[in-house]
């Protein structure tokens, strides 16, 4: 009997997991079942001040309260990258962001955990405090952090190419400022930890929503004084993450240290209102750009200043600020690019990594510029793109190697689909189209800890049962790289998924992986699965061949079964094989490693570990809009999108992967936007942050470009970010195309649509009534 | 969110239990559906002894035809308002606004009377407490200034009920009881202007019931503005209600939500009765409308959008409405 077997990759399979989410089965980190402490955090009222102290004691003494923590209890600062951790758990002598945690309690339950938080006195000097990037960096500016003269977390100046001299060799030379509102991340489940500290043993366990448990793990032994082998973090279901928690986040700490503190069991669920205060969102930004371009559409110079509003805190900044300048290369062909970069220090809460991290918001200017000037020229947007191509395999400037490249492919798709030719130029007033290209990195090249271990391992078992359990550390955060590792390893053992189970990110069964961020799992890890799993089929393939008396290289594989090439008969079943391999010696364990070729880490200049990649993404999209001229409100009517992922392993989850970019680049462009009143944050719930509804979401054509790259699993590349930033500016494009009106500052609100035509209508008039006068 | 504070239920089956329970527990306040106040309560934007459920009173549940109209009992359902044949026939307009409130779950358990009598909110007010504490609190709650206009004296929170202006344009009226008996006004009685106080209710009184007349000669519509097709409140939300005999107007009623701590019911609209709805008059309504809106920084969207947007719908909707007029009644 020959078991059902068809290939795995290239399958339309529905997520491994996802049965438990839609069944309501699934268990995240607020379900866990536990015996717990209710924990709560006090949150800075002020935007900064001095901490001159805080008095607990009222708080410890109230009955059924079982422990306080302060700064006191921790003076280990903490972050994501080894050179800027400086932020504490619990403020220390300064607190600079209204939320900012100063305290926490565990008690017996939610109620007096809260009343003992209103116990707690705080005595402050309040600080000057700025709110913007331009009043932080004023030269008389109070310094957020000493050492950081200008409120400066990093700057950046590149130059590749002679940009002067492009410049001069351009026939149209434009430059424009765009502003893009500071968004978050808005997934849909609030933060959470549960901690149990065991006394005895002085061993901790956290349950987290983390991207990254091998990161928290190692900011949980700094933080806490414990070797890492004394902790055990474990991930569970979780309902998003977008890059919200690609970081070590106080609250996984704070929970950590309340459960030590309480010699016992913690569970610290943040509200949504706190899950915005914790926020690692993407900062607002200022970007001026500047473009020279031949009459023929083709990119001589390009030059781009970037401001980005930080926060507080340094989290991934380094990071964001240096993606800002990176990414401008490797999506055209550009002769000389200048970047100048600013990350800035303010009293907000700070921002981190969020999908496109660091390439959207430039991104963005980039295109509208562009658009701008294909009309002045009087160029079709799609020419001068095809004009900017650039030649692969190839290598920037800046020194990202770009072996695939499917951008071509992806202009003609979208441009066929959409109509753009007959269409364009064609529409009632009111109707527009537009386009734009974005790109993004299949996992950063470089890791953040420079420890010598490869980039990714992934483990497999095979054991008397028959079963291949998947061991890896990768974190599904939804996104479905648990579901894409099991098809890669089904695909290459050719085993039935029905025979696979995947154990993923608990530190005390599965091997260390740097988590879900930067696109890189299905890449580095798909890779890593893929070498384990040839080295089990070659074990499964020997022993088949010991049964059966011939050569390894005279097995073929018939649906599950293993023969002997030229044999008529069903060969050995898949069990009878394991069966026969185990009798050698037992349970069966391999594990496959990947690290990224040096060659790929990136350029020799400072920062040039950023952008730095295997393979890149690409995308292309047209939007459509409909501009209510009455309300000022834009509809989103249609959205074709072409994404060259490489090889879709799984085109069902690439589809939505592309759609989940693409309506989060929609939210960003056209309602989401933080918004603070002195420092307060205004927008904190879900009511006043604008996430769009279903009502708002338009149609999305995918279409998979599989442009395959050769060190890519199966030839696959990034599939989950590439497509957000061009969203930003064509929809701009398309609202010019609609209203004649181009837009500089993002998002597109109703208000400000509305605003600008009433000023277009004023200056008509004035204009009118200067010529009839004259 | 957090845990709801510890209250008292008590369950009223008449209108005199809900009076004596009020006398006896001072502070508490009436829940119906609660989809308002227990959102608030989890808040701490009150802090209530005992909640008072009067959904089992006499009348609450009804939808009757009577006197020409159709009596409706505060504690219907916005759900069950949707799927009434006879709110459906008669009212179209207002079972539109209705689909416009909040998500269909909210509408199951949402009242009309809760709805009607729902807290006017302000981006200062419908906050956490931390957050209104590290405000200084406001006008409306525990605090002596309203951020959105700190010199002056009265809270500025802005109404957000989507069935009032309806109501108002097709000319409802309220039925109030209390310890003095009951009573029945022109449903815009039961509002003033003041976001910190914004029912005229005496301190033992409460919605029993709201009555709209049947005129079948009066089309009538509404119209919402918000960032999004789902969930929000209104920014501006529009009701119009107007009678065409052959090309002119013989009769124009005009409500907003969104703009005004109460639902504002635009006054000078008989001016332009005895007149085509041309381009003059829309312009004319349009002014009557920004002249009298007056929303405050409650929402994160500009107060000026919010006058602008308010006066552009009331002039679309009108036109719309004109028109429609000439082909059959109840249209919306």
């Amino acid at each position: 009997m020959i078991a059902l077997y068809e290939p795995a990759v290239g399958r339309r399979l529905p997520l491994i997991d996802g049965i438990e989410k839609v069944t309501g089965r699934a268990a995240y980190t607020a379900d866990l079942r536990a015996q717990a402490l209710v924990g709560r955090i006090l949150r800075s009222p002020y935007a900064h001040a001095e901490l001159l102290g805080v008095d607990v004691t009222a708080a410890r003494a109230l009955p059924g309260v079982v422990a306080v923590i302060t700064g006191e209890d921790c003076d280990k600062p903490f972050g994501v990258l080894p050179i800027t951790m400086n932020e504490f758990p619990l403020a220390r002598g300064r607190v600079r962001y209204r939320g900012e945690p100063v305290a926490a309690v565990a008690a017996v339950d939610a109620e007096t955990a809260e009343r003992a938080l209103a116990l707690i006195q705080l005595k402050v000097k309040e600080l000057p405090a700025y709110f913007s990037a331009e009043t932080a960096r004023a030269p008389d500016a109070v310094l957020l952090h000493d050492g950081r003269p200008g409120n400066l977390l990093r700057e950046v100046h590149d130059e590749f190419g002679d940009v002067d001299a492009g410049f001069a060799a351009a026939d149209i030379v434009r430059e424009a400022r765009y502003r893009c509102a500071e968004v978050v991340h808005g997934q849909m489940e609030p933060h959470a930890a549960l901690a149990e500290y065991d006394t005895e043993r002085q061993r901790l366990t956290l349950h987290s929503v983390t991207q990254v448990p091998y990161y928290v793990h190692l900011m949980l032994a700094h933080c806490l004084g414990l070797e890492e082998s004394r902790i055990r973090v474990v991930k569970p279901f979780v309902g998003g993450g977008f890059g919200a928690r690609v970081e070590p986040l106080n609250f996984e700490i704070i929970a950590a240290l309340l459960a030590r503190a309480a010699l016992g069991t913690v569970r610290l669920d943040l509200t949504r209102e706190e899950t915005f205060l914790t926020h690692r969102g993407r900062p607002e930004t200022e970007i001026r750009v500047k473009l020279g371009m031949t009459r023929q559409g083709r990119l001589t110079a390009a030059a781009c200043e970037v401001v980005q509003r930080g926060g507080a805190y340094a989290s991934y900044g380094v990071i964001t600020i240096l993606y800002a300048g990176a990414l401008l290369h490797a999506l055209y062909d550009i002769p000389a690019v200048k970047y100048d970069g600013y990350r800035v220090y303010t009293n907000t809460p700070p921002c981190g990594a969020m999908r496109g991290h660091g390439s959207v918001d430039a991104r963005h200017a980039f295109e509208c510029l562009l658009d701008a000037i294909a009309a002045e020229l009087g160029l079709d947007p799609f020419e001068v793109r095809r004009a900017n191509l650039l030649k692969t395999p190839m290598q920037t400037a800046n020194g990202i190697i770009v072996n695939s490249y499917g951008l071509p492919e992806c202009l003609a798709r979208v441009e066929k689909a959409s109509g753009w030719r007959q269409r364009k130029g064609h529409l009632p007033s009111g109707r527009g189209l537009g386009m734009a290209c974005s790109h993004y990195v299949s996992g950063a090249g470089k890791p953040i800890h420079r420890t010598g271990e490869p980039h990714a391992v992934v483990e497999l078992r095979l054991d008397f049962d028959g079963a291949v359990t998947i061991l890896t550390g990768a974190a599904d955060i939804g996104q479905g790289s648990s579901t894409i590792l099991a098809q890669a390893v089904a695909e290459v053992v050719g085993a039935d998924l029905g025979r696979l189970r995947v154990i993923a990110a608990d530190s005390a069964v599965t091997p260390k992986d740097n988590g879900s961020y930067s696109s890189r799992v299905t890449y580095m890890v798909g890779n890593a699965a893929i070498d384990a799993a040839r080295q089990l089929r070659d074990i499964l393939v020997a022993g088949a061949a010991h049964r059966l008396g011939v050569q390894p290289e005279r097995i073929e594989r018939v649906g599950e079964n293993f023969r002997a090439i030229g044999s008529n008969d069903d060969g050995l079943s898949f069990r009878d094989t394991a069966a026969g391999a185990l009798a050698q010696g037992g349970s069966i364990t391999v594990k496959g490693t990947f690290t990224v070729p040096v060659e790929y880490q990136g350029g020799k200049h400072r920062g040039g570990a950023v952008g730095s990649t295997m393979a890149l993404s690409y995308s292309a999209q047209v939007v459509e809009v409909e501009v209510d001229i009455d309300t000022g409100m834009v509809r989103v009517e249609k959205v074709w999108v072409a994404h060259d992922c490489g090889r879709a392993i799984n085109p069902l989850a690439v589809e939505a992967q592309v759609q989940g970019s693409v309506w989060m680049g929609m939210a960003q462009a056209l309602g989401e936007e933080t918004r603070y009143d002195h420092g307060l944050p205004l927008h904190v719930s879900l009511l006043n942050y604008g996430i769009p509804t279903i009502v708002e979401s338009p149609p999305i054509e995918v279409h998979i470009v599989e442009c395959l790259d050769p060190n890519g699993p199966f030839g696959a590349k990034e599939a989950s970010e590439g497509s957000l930033a061009g969203f930003l500016p064509a929809v701009t494009n398309a609202v010019a195309d609609a209203i004649g009106l181009r837009f500089c500052d993002l998002p597109l609100t109703p208000d400000r649509i509305l605003e600008a035509l009433a000023r277009r209508q004023r200056d008509s008039r004035i204009a009118a009534a200067r010529g009839a006068a004259s | 969110m957090t845990a709801l504070p510890p209250f008292e239920l008590i369950r009223a089956t008449s209108l005199a239990e809900v009076v004596a329970a009020r006398r006896s527990h001072p502070g508490c306040r009436l829940l119906a559906g609660g989809s308002d106040l227990i959102a608030n309560l989890r808040r701490g934007l009150s802090d209530p002894p005992a909640l008072v459920d009067i959904t089992g009173l006499p009348g609450m549940q009804e939808i009757a035809a009577e006197a020409n109209g159709v009596r409706i009992g505060a504690g219907v359902t916005l759900s069950r308002l949707v799927d009434d044949p006879l709110i459906r026939r008669y009212f179209p307009a207002l079972v539109y606004a209705i689909t416009t409130i909040a998500g269909p779950a909210h509408r199951t358990s949402a009242t009309l009377g809760g709805n009607l009598c729902l807290d006017t909110r302000c981006i200062f007010y419908n906050q956490s407490d931390w957050w209104r504490h590290s405000n200084g609190f406001c006008l409306k709650y525990r605090g002596t200034v309203c951020h959105t206009a700190p010199t002056g004296h009265r809270c500025h929170a802005a109404y957000s009920g989507d069935t009032a202006p309806v109501l108002l344009v097709l000319g409802a009226r309220a039925e109030l009881g209390g310890g003095e008996g009951r009573r029945s006004i022109a449903l815009n009685e039961l509002f003033r202007d003041d976001g910190a106080a914004h029912l005229t209710l005496g301190s033992d009184e409460m919605l029993l019931s709201v009555w709209i007349p049947i005129d079948s000669g009066l089309v009538a519509g509404y119209e919402k503005m918000r960032f999004r097709g789902a969930i929000d409140f209104p920014l501006a939300g529009v009701a119009v209600s107007l009678r065409r005999k052959d090309d002119i107007l013989a009769d124009l009623r005009i409500a907003l939500t969104g703009t005004n701590s109460r639902p504002l019911l635009v006054s000078g609209c008989e001016a332009l009765v005895g007149r085509p709805v041309d381009a003059a008059a829309l312009q004319q309504i349009g002014k009557l409308v920004q002249k009298q809106v007056s929303p405050m920084r409650t929402t994160l969207a500009p107060a000026q959008y919010r006058r602008r947007v308010g006066s552009a719908l009331a002039c679309r909707l009108t036109g719309r409405l004109f028109a429609a007029a000439a082909e059959s009644p109840f249209s919306a």
